[in-house]
């Protein structure tokens, strides 16, 4: 499943323009150290962290897209550097379980 | 020199705190991992210097080890990651990152002196590893990432880039 088709599924609004990856995992954490250690490359990561750091651990991994949960949205330059890296940036008003739920539900596990 | 194609994972995987200190005489900069319950907060004097803590981080650390050969790099002497966004031309980092050109990265190692005194930084073995490890699970075949270590900046106190560092994440505002 690509990110584009993954996001209208489970209902995600769009911050940026990114690169149309195939979905192949989920990784969900609020440490960025943590990030290097557990993402995987083209994976989804959810989080409430939207410092710019974030998409500097994203990017390093591979990842392809990242949702922000709770309406969490990031600064214009943590969009911009994500634009950059061809990472989707994505919000949801629901917190990480329900979001954790709905991944479940379109197949992303 | 081994011919092992290696096939990096991470090992050695621990949590705990990235303690940062500075000398109010020198003003140089020390940092090390800690992985006390607590990050050790007190000032001291080590030979010519003056310890003072500025502050702390939550941080992971880790090794390299290779799938195949067993070969195992330790990275001890690296305290961090830092995405370079740096532009002076002054700097070399900022030359590597202007020469590489678009969808290279590229990420600095930082050492524990900021000095760099000793002439020592992440060592050549590490850089290389890491550099070999992040390329190797990449997938997006327009993408490429560099390590070099902070030893390469014009001057890592000014140097522009964002720190892979969970600071300020257990402080209560």
């Amino acid at each position: 499943m690509k990110v584009s088709e993954l996001a209208e599924k489970t209902g995600l609004d769009s911050l940026n323009e990114y690169k149309d990856k195939e979905v192949e995992g989920v990784y969900i954490s609020d440490m960025v150290s943590d990030i290097i250690t557990g993402a995987k490359a083209n994976g989804i990561l959810v989080t409430l962290q939207t410092h710019k750091s974030l998409i500097a651990a994203a990017n390093l991994v591979d990842v392809a897209a990242v949702v922000f949960v709770r309406g969490k949205k990031p600064a214009e330059d943590v969009v911009e550097l994500a634009t950059k890296a061809g990472i989707g940036l994505f919000v949801t008003d629901v917190d990480t379980w329900s979001f954790a739920m709905k991944l479940n539900k379109v197949g992303i596990k | 020199m081994s011919t092992c194609n290696h096939q990096w994972s991470m090992v050695n995987i621990r949590s705990g705190y990235l303690v940062v200190e500075g000398c109010h005489r020198c003003k140089a900069r020390s940092s090390f991992f800690s992985t006390e319950p607590v990050p050790p907060v007190d000032d001291y004097q080590d030979g010519e210097h003056f310890w003072t803590y500025l502050g702390s981080s939550q941080a992971v650390k880790f090794d390299l080890a290779c799938n195949d050969c067993g070969e195992l790099v330790s990275l001890d002497d690296m305290m961090g990651l830092m995405l370079s966004t740096c532009r002076d031309p002054s700097c070399e980092v900022a030359r590597i990152a202007e020469r590489e050109g678009k969808g290279t990265w590229v990420y600095v190692a930082l050492c524990a002196d900021s000095t760099h005194a000793s002439g020592k930084c992440v060592s050549e073995r590490g850089i290389k590893a890491l550099t070999e490890y992040f390329n190797g699970n990449i997938k997006d075949p327009d993408k490429r990432i560099i390590v070099v270590p902070c030893i390469k900046c014009e001057s890592i106190d000014t140097c522009q880039g964002v720190v892979i560092a969970d600071t300020g994440l257990t402080e209560i505002y």
